[in-house]
């Protein structure tokens, strides 16, 4: 443990030059700008900004990365609460409960919560990161397509609980999710599912593309629609801080949520966004209030939130441990490394140790500065719902097109996300939630992969989920989920239990 | 969000203005190039053929005089961008960084909208780089022999960065070569594949080297062999799959220029020259080190015998294996 602390001594040295801490916060400013911004995400920013950290040393460029990484995560989830727009999958959780939050006028509670937080969820990951970081990667590794696809099983047993409304609703938009997952050219054949010869749709539908769509432009079309409900949610703002006592509340939340998120980030094929969809699960279940969830409760906010942020920064450990990338901004860092003469892998931390442990320490450091640029933003932030919405919605349409066409220079993606802002705004007339959706669409394409996988290595037998134990053991404690939602459903009646459960 | 739009849109304005100060000014009308040059690179940011892509137009630029631009245009396999580059205006404007798998493998597999043998015009090769023999704890064998003697036994199973990628490619052949049979695992990208190799999920791998070469040194993969003709700088005690007793197979990712059918004759020589002059610069020979590719200095004509060479080579492969979609 000694030695932890003086690895973290040593990052700290690193991290705190002067050069260093003001590369950090530009990153973190360029972060939470990009994050704010509904469409241009993290992956765009870095590989736009790969050429000019050139002339940076290793170090610092990788911090400056980093910081727009989490920065970018931070970022996000201000859109999600104020416009209900989640740019990325992990913003979804955070955009039911706080965009709810803030039509009660509880803007500033929702945005105080998540930044406490995903404060304290960034100061537990760093410890995380530097304490169990080898550890944490062999567990990374026992996760092969069979096991990965039995945690999605029991992750998919657990969304069923996302939804607030009827459970046959929910359950047909998470199919409807998995459903979306599938078009596009198969992976083990190429050849093209749902396509219907068109192009655009060889490799599938981006999920910027239909949460752009389903949340932002939906959002955009039922508050045109419907002019008073938005006009009343104009008129109250409520206090911008956070009181002791709503602290308190939400500290178990956050540690639950940043325990979840800090062991999902670790997993490959982009386990963190498990995270914040597990913390929700976990929230509402515990909570004494399940009622509230999915009408503005705050731990609905504060516990997927910290679990985002945890698994933001957990994901960087196999990047760190092994040089393997868990996600496309990670598989941007790699670039990174590379265009600097670092190769990535385990002998990064031997060779590298003030990269390494800097890295480690500048992401305490960063998560420092995002509370510092973020908590006297909050006011701005707020304000901002008092603009008028017939200014607000062109600036939010013009800046989803802009980032919708950054995905792949192309307008066919900005036309896919129009038409799915009409199925969202169906969708809202028809009262379906569109986040079983989004949690269906994400977990479908890693479902089919794995399974696929798993298939394929143990020449079709369906045995290999049970024989590995670690398979056998999530499956079970899926089914037992599944008896525990299902029994006091038998008693009550089964559409009851989950509008109230 | 009004502050930030005026922040990142005086942020893009200094962008622009820098971009023009950097821009050589026109000499003349006629003298190429007059404007900025677009690179297409059919793929996202941030990978093996964009790294390449963007060290190679920094040099060309300034071979060339003029801006060259890098433009991402994604998807379909890598068929868009070929798409892209054959409807552009053959005037010299508009280039690709024609590969191995859009040039050479798609047209065996995919229904193309555009041919790359009949809309493209090859006008010099880049470079070549070698794939990597990787296996992990799952295969316990310490050379390409072993791999095979072991593939007898029981079936092996590799990974690949997708379906009709240059590692699932690669990986076939040898299979095909050396007589024994191997099973296909697809993974989205070469990273989460190296990933499972590692956690002993699956028994080999036939990929690039930048995506392993960490893990190999230290020791956390076996490198087997290289698949190049020659062995590879940066792993020097790693043979040739040729040296390791599998003759006559070879397989590498390769990229090259090309442009649109009917570019005017003194652009080609311009840009032919401009690329032979930036393949000599030892800067940028170190750099393509980096991404495990060395440079491969080809006119007009020996690219484009060789483009036919591989396509009919890989035509052979992908026969053989099946994988035709339509």
């Amino acid at each position: 443990m000694l030695d932890v602390f003086i690895n973290l001594g040593l990052g700290l040295a690193v991290a705190l030059t002067f050069k260093n801490i003001a590369l950090c916060f530009i990153g973190c400013l360029i972060g939470t700008l990009v994050g704010v911004l509904p469409g241009v995400g993290p992956v765009a920013t870095i590989a736009i900004l790969l050429p000019v950290t050139l002339s940076l040393d290793p170090t610092g460029s990788l911090i400056m990365l980093a910081g727009i990484y989490y920065g970018a995560q931070y970022g996000g989830s201000t859109t999600a609460i104020l416009v209900n727009i989640p740019g990325e999958a992990t913003a979804v959780v955070t955009a039911i409960d706080g965009h709810k939050m803030a039509q009660n006028g509880q803007a500033g509670l929702a945005l105080g919560l998540a930044a406490i937080g995903s404060f304290v969820a960034g100061t537990v990951a760093t410890i995380v990161i530097a304490a169990l970081g080898v550890p944490m990667t062999r567990m990374g590794l026992l996760f092969g397509p069979a096991e990965y696809f039995s945690l999605m099983i029991m992750g998919l047993v657990f969304a069923v609980v996302l939804a607030h409304g009827s459970l046959v609703k929910a359950i047909a938009m998470i199919l409807l999710g998995v459903l979306l997952s599938c078009v596009g050219a198969d992976m083990e054949t190429g050849r093209e599912r749902m396509t219907f010869d068109f192009g655009m749709l060889h490799d599938g539908i981006e999920f910027v593309v239909l949460a752009m769509g389903i949340f932002g432009f939906g959002e955009i079309f039922k508050n045109l629609a419907d002019p008073e409900s938005r006009d009343v949610v104009r008129s109250r703002i409520g206090r911008l801080w956070p009181t002791l006592k709503e602290l308190r509340e939400n500290t178990a939340p956050i540690l639950r949520g940043t325990f979840l998120g800090s062991i999902l980030g670790v997993l490959p094929g982009n386990g963190a966004i498990l995270g914040p969809f597990a913390s929700y699960a976990v929230e509402k279940r515990l909570s004494k209030r399940p009622q509230d969830f999915g009408h503005g409760a705050p731990a609905g906010v504060a516990g997927p939130e910290s679990a985002n942020n945890a698994g933001a920064q957990t994901s960087f450990i196999p990047l760190l441990t092994l040089g393997l990338p868990p996600n496309a901004v990670m598989a941007l860092m790699v670039g990174a490394m590379m265009i600097q003469g670092i190769v990535p892998g385990p002998q990064v931390i031997e060779r590298n140790p003030e990269l390494f442990w800097g890295l480690v320490a500048s992401m305490w450091i960063g998560n420092l500065m995002l509370v510092i640029i973020n908590l006297p933003l909050i006011g701005l932030w707020v304000k901002l719902l008092r603009v008028p919405y017939r200014l607000l919605f062109p600036a939010i349409v013009c800046f989803c097109c802009i980032g919708l066409y950054s995905i792949a220079n192309d307008a066919a993606q900005v036309m896919m996300a129009a038409f799915f802002g009409l199925v969202g705004y169906a969708l809202y007339k028809l009262e379906f939630e569109p986040a079983p959706l989004a949690l269906g669409f994400v977990l479908g394409r890693l479902l089919e992969e794995k399974l696929r996988q798993a298939l394929i290595i143990s020449d079709g037998s369906p045995l290999t989920f049970l024989q590995s134990p670690l398979s056998a053991a999530l499956l079970a404690i899926g089914v037992l989920a599944l008896v525990v939602a299902v029994l006091p459903a038998m008693r009550r009646g089964r559409d009851d239990v989950f509008k109230e459960a | 969000m009004t502050l930030q739009t005026t922040r990142r849109f005086a942020l893009a304005m200094c962008g622009a203005a820098l971009a023009m100060s950097i821009a050589t000014p026109v000499l003349a009308q006629d003298a190429y190039p007059s404007k900025p040059v677009t690179l297409v690179v059919s793929y996202a940011a941030g990978g093996g053929t964009d790294a390449i892509a963007r060290v190679f137009a920094a040099r060309l630029e300034k071979a060339l005089g003029g801006r060259v631009i890098v433009e991402n245009r994604p998807g379909a396999a890598a068929n868009i961008g070929t798409e892209v580059a054959a409807a552009a205006d053959p005037d010299g404007y508009t280039l690709l960084i024609g590969n191995q798998g859009p040039m050479a493998v798609n047209p065996h597999i995919f229904k193309l909208k555009a041919d790359p043998e009949t809309a493209l015009d090859p006008i010099a090769m880049i470079a070549d780089a070698s794939l990597v023999v990787v296996v992990g704890p799952r295969l316990e064998v310490n050379t390409l022999g072993e791999l095979v003697e072991a593939a007898k036994s029981r079936e092996l199973v590799y990974g690949s960065a997708g379906n009709a990628s240059a590692s699932h490619l690669g990986a076939l052949l040898l299979g095909q070569t050396a007589g024994i049979k191997v099973k296909h695992v697809p993974y989205k990208g070469a990273g989460p594949a190296v990933n499972d190799l590692v956690g002993g999920h699956i028994d080999f791998m036939v990929t690039t080297i930048p995506s392993a070469i960490g893990l190999i040194e230290s020791g956390t993969l076996k490198a087997l062999a290289v698949t190049g003709e020659k062995r590879f700088d940066s792993l020097p005690d790693v043979p040739t799959a040729i040296e390791a007793g599998v003759s006559g197979y070879t397989a590498s990712a390769w990229y090259g220029l090309v442009g649109p059918k009917g570019m005017p004759a003194e652009v080609k020589s311009k840009l032919e020259a401009a690329t032979s002059e930036t393949l000599g610069d030892a800067e940028f020979v170190e750099k393509l080190k980096k991404d495990g590719a060395v440079p491969s200095s080809m006119g007009p004509q020996a690219f484009s015998d060789f483009m036919a060479k591989e396509r009919a080579r890989w035509g052979g492969v992908v026969k053989a294996a099946d994988i035709k979609v339509e």
